[in-house]
């Protein structure tokens, strides 16, 4: 009896409380607004310590609700929305995280996150942004090299020319069996195996042969290119530095982030985005903001993601200004890209696609630990 | 003691025959580390884990990622053991036993690697030794043109040179506690039988002091096989990898599952390891060394060789603490990370805001957070220090009191195992674990109660380690006379026990207390934002790219470390006033 008292209460309580998400979903921020400072707070796990100066305009814009946000890189924030899940404990609201492939196939597929579009934004964003998780600004692994030392532009033009003897030994990267972007990154370059043959006949003037065991030309050019003494670092700051130096004589290139280019006067670095490489310098990825299940404050987790899309002016105002530096993108088109960026539509990199990257980045991995 | 009789004991018995405290302390093991392992474990043995086993264990990959990381691990475990083995124990010896200059200086010295980051002295070994293998700025030597080969600059050696120079002092700090409770009484014997020097080190001194050694010696091996930053930091740019990189890049790529089977074999492998060194100790004689008669420690003479050791051992301080120190506080005042030693700047410690500098960031000590976080620290550090210990002593107690019986061996190899768990993975069982109700008790989710109790296991193998070392030389007797004289457990651990172990103890607590302070990866996953901690502060900075601002916290650590040391030695002379001179 007294159990049956209690799922009685459970239905009452919860089902309104399921059927109210959906609604959430279609209210406007002026909407939401009553709803969030009812409920007080909200909780966000950051891939970025810039969620400090969020939490400043975002508290201002909307008073009454306290925004906690902890710092998190997005591999822990994995291991622990998965843990806390398990154990029942729903206490963050929203995760502004990257490592897509991971978020798709642990947390996504096993719903324990929830995808949410603004409505106020819903209109101008592109479909791929928007599904199966929305993008808020894409992030790259590009090839950098040291303007210093090459004035007159990039000294590579195709992503084959790094598999040549000239390039031995002096293309770096953070190794990719150690970091989930770089692995993504040479995934995308195997799932355009076309593209990768024709940028091979274009620099070798023959077709190209791949091996037995390989799957295209993408995954021959990992081999060949770890092959060439690819040297892997354990971090981006030991990249920035070897690529970027402004005192090096002949330094090497390597896959870095571009918007690392904003520390070059600070840092004593020339680095600087190689665009004209064929067929594509890197990889855009999203950072994405969601939704946990069950969050605790789904009005207020809502209006912050609002929030986090920024206003109608060119730089997208206190919401997405801490984001908007040279080599970040937002998706969202009012919002200018930074002057000293190379356009998003003339960037030449591949934009990933989460589902997909998940789907292969298992055999990259694992043909990248045999050829290690 | 050991021998308690097959019949059931009736209740009053039962707490007599001291058959509560193991029993509890089983429990509480079984809690603590045996839930979170077999969590762990299960986690393996879904489809997706047993995938991971055959991909790990027999497949194309297994060479690159087992057999070569587990190869070079071990290198590396040994090395580094024995390496800190000789350099820990010969300043033990010579701080503790010898009448050299500067003893008190020495020793502190010694004593400070530990609490120097070991990324600290992996980035110090760069900033001498890097070559142009990744182009950029050389190191000082280079710089200097000396040509520095890439064994020298990368790989296994440089990685084994930094380890050995971050945990000699470990092996130090429980080689000295033991030293220094080798009555004179002995020595003097020794000397009155006509033995000389050599005679009476090799054969009383060490002997004595093996437990110490066998502790010293697991430990380092652990820490050497559990690090991660020095291999990555050195190894990996010659793609050398050991089961730590290779764990943390599996977990960071997406694949739990087989990076929870390398962590798995890890400790399988370190387990085997352990029990090895396990049989050695118990198939000698223990040598009991505290047994209420002997004097104060008596010192050897060194004569002429006073101050050409003195100079050896000033020499391995200066190149293993001065350096890493001296490159930590350079980069926290310059501003650009590849020019250490030019344009310093104070803007990082006590900046305003506002300016060019650092994005506008304001220096450290002008940041309210961080007042919270040192607080916070320090707390946490006091706290799991002392609960530790206490849960330590009594396991350390049980072990040494029922030697060679199954429970022994079972809870000094269960005590063991926590420091091979990496902190994510551990972390993260714990939230699994605890996050829910568990009957009557309330879920421990973003408690300090659950940080508290993670840590606790986490640091387990120090407390008992350096628990067992100094309990082993406890003789039985003075215990017995105690006994004879009824007092209970509870009073003869205070009356004596406690007293004659409480240098060991704190040595052990100054142990984990450093690792508290500077640990991070199990604090980020448990922790909730309202409640910071330094080595958070300095992760949020150091994520961001304010390496200096990073740097400074780092050093900020260092001198609570630092701080908690220098009140542990005193607390040690006060207590142990017999000691004194």
């Amino acid at each position: 009896m007294k159990r049956l008292c209690s799922t009685a209460l459970a239905a009452f309580l919860v089902l309104p409380a399921a059927a109210m998400a959906d609604d959430l979903d279609g209210l406007t921020p002026e909407q939401l607004l009553p709803l969030a400072q009812k409920e007080g707070s909200v909780t966000v796990f950051s891939l970025s310590s810039r969620i400090a100066k969020i939490e400043a305009a975002f508290e201002a814009a909307y008073p009454g609700i306290d925004l906690i946000g902890l710092d998190m890189s997005s591999t822990k924030q994995i291991a622990r929305v998965e843990a806390e899940q398990q154990a029942g404990v729903h206490a963050v609201d929203v995760l502004y995280i990257a490592d897509s492939p991971v978020v798709f196939t642990k947390l996504l597929e096993e719903k324990r996150i929830v995808n949410y579009v603004p409505p106020r934004v819903a209109g101008v964003l592109e479909d791929r942004y928007k599904a199966p998780l929305l993008t808020q600004r894409l992030s790259t692994k590009v090839l950098m090299y040291n303007e210093k030392a090459f004035p007159d532009g990039s000294p590579v033009t195709n992503l084959w020319q790094l598999t040549k003897p000239e390039w031995q030994g002096r293309v770096l990267m953070v190794d990719p069996s150690q970091r989930g972007e770089l692995l993504d990154l040479l995934t995308e370059i195997a799932l355009h195996p076309d593209e990768m043959a024709a940028a091979y006949k274009a620099e070798f003037g023959k077709d190209i042969e791949v091996e037995d065991g390989l799957e295209g030309a993408g995954e021959q050019f990992i081999k060949a290119l770890i092959e060439n003494d690819l040297i892997m670092l354990p971090n981006s700051d030991v990249l920035n530095k070897s690529v970027g130096d402004v005192n090096a004589k002949n330094p090497p290139v390597g896959f870095g982030t571009y918007s690392d280019r904003r520390d070059n006067e600070k840092e004593g670095w020339a680095l600087q985005v190689a665009n004209n490489v064929e067929p594509a310098n890197g990889i855009l990825f999203p950072a994405i903001l969601t939704i946990a299940d069950k969050a605790p404050h789904p009005a207020a987790a809502r209006l912050l993601i609002d929030f986090m899309f920024g206003d109608d002016t060119p730089t997208g105002g206190p919401g997405f200004e801490p984001f908007n530096v040279p080599g970040d993108y937002a998706v969202r088109p009012s919002i200018a890209d930074h002057p000293d960026s190379v356009k998003l539509g003339e960037l030449k990199a591949w934009t990933i696609d989460p589902a997909k990257t998940a789907a292969a980045r298992g055999r990259i991995s694992d043909l990248i630990i045999t050829l290690q | 003691m050991t021998s308690t009789s097959l019949s059931v004991p009736s209740g009053s018995r039962l707490l007599r025959s001291g058959f509560l405290l193991p029993a509890a302390l089983v429990l509480i093991v079984a809690v603590l580390v045996v839930a979170p392992l077999l969590r762990i474990l299960l986690s393996t043995l879904t489809p997706e884990g047993l995938a991971a086993w055959t991909a790990v264990l027999a497949s194309p990959l297994s060479t690159n990622l087992w057999w070569r990381p587990l190869l070079n691990t071990m290198l590396l475990g040994f090395s580094v053991a024995s390496g800190c083995l000789l350099i820990g124990g010969f300043l033990a010896w010579l701080v503790v036993l010898t009448d050299v200059p500067g003893r008190r200086f020495l020793g502190m010295m010694a004593s400070l690697p530990y609490m120097i980051p070991s990324f600290a002295a992996a980035l110090a070994w760069g900033t001498l030794f890097r070559n142009s293998r990744l182009g950029g700025s050389a190191g000082f030597f280079e710089t200097n043109g000396l040509a520095i080969p890439d064994w020298l600059a990368w790989g296994l050696i440089p990685t084994a040179i930094v380890l050995i120079a971050h945990y000699y002092s470990l092996a130090y700090t429980i080689i000295a506690a033991a030293l220094g409770s080798v009555g004179a009484d002995l020595v003097e014997a020794g000397q009155m039988a006509g033995a000389r020097r050599p005679r009476i080190f090799f054969g009383i001194i060490l002997p004595v002091v093996t437990p110490a050694l066998i502790a010293a010696a697991s430990l380092t091996f652990a820490g050497a096989v559990a690090n991660f930053a020095a291999p990555a930091l050195l190894g990996l740019p010659v793609r050398m990898q050991t089961l730590s990189t290779r764990l943390f890049g599996m977990i960071e790529t997406g694949q739990n599952e087989r990076g929870f089977v390398l962590a798995l074999l890890l400790i399988a492998v370190s387990a085997l390891f352990l029990f090895l060194s396990d049989r050695l100790v118990s198939g000698r004689k223990a040598f009991i060394t505290v047994t209420g008669k002997g004097g104060r420690t008596k010192r050897f003479p060194l004569g002429a060789w006073r101050w050409p050791l003195f100079a050896v051992a000033l020499l391995i301080g200066l190149l293993t603490t001065v350096t890493p120190v001296l490159v930590l506080a350079a980069s926290s005042l310059a501003p650009q990370s590849g020019a250490l030693f030019s344009n310093w700047t104070l803007h990082f410690w006590i900046g305003e805001g506002g300016g060019e500098i650092a994005q506008g960031q304001a220096g450290i000590f002008r940041n309210p957070v961080l007042i919270d976080a040192l607080w916070n620290t320090i707390r946490l550090g006091l706290v799991v220090a002392f609960t530790t210990m206490l849960l330590g002593l009594a396991l350390a107690y049980t072990i040494v009191q029922r030697k060679g019986t199954l429970l022994a061996t079972l809870l000094s190899q269960l005590a063991f195992l926590p420091l091979l768990v990496p902190s994510i993975a551990f972390a993260a069982a714990y939230i699994a674990l605890f996050g829910a109700p568990i009957g009557p008790f309330p879920s421990l989710y973003g408690t300090f109660a659950l940080l508290v109790v993670a840590a606790s296991a986490h640091n387990l193998p120090f407390a008992v380690q350096s628990g067992r070392s100094v309990l082993g030389q406890i003789s039985a007797d003075i215990e017995e006379s105690a006994r004879l004289t009824g007092a209970g457990l509870i009073r003869r651990l205070f009356a004596i026990i406690f007293p004659l172990a409480i240098r060991g103890l704190f040595a052990g607590a100054i142990l984990v207390f450093v690792k508290m302070v500077r640990d991070l990866s199990l604090v980020v996953l448990l922790f909730t934002a309202t409640s910071p901690v330094l080595s958070m502060v300095a992760y949020r900075y150091a994520s961001e790219g304010f390496m200096q601002f990073a740097n400074a916290i780092t050093l900020v650590i260092l001198v609570v470390c630092l701080a908690a040391s220098f009140l542990a030695h005193a607390l040690q002379n006060r207590v142990q006033k017999w000691k004194e001179q």
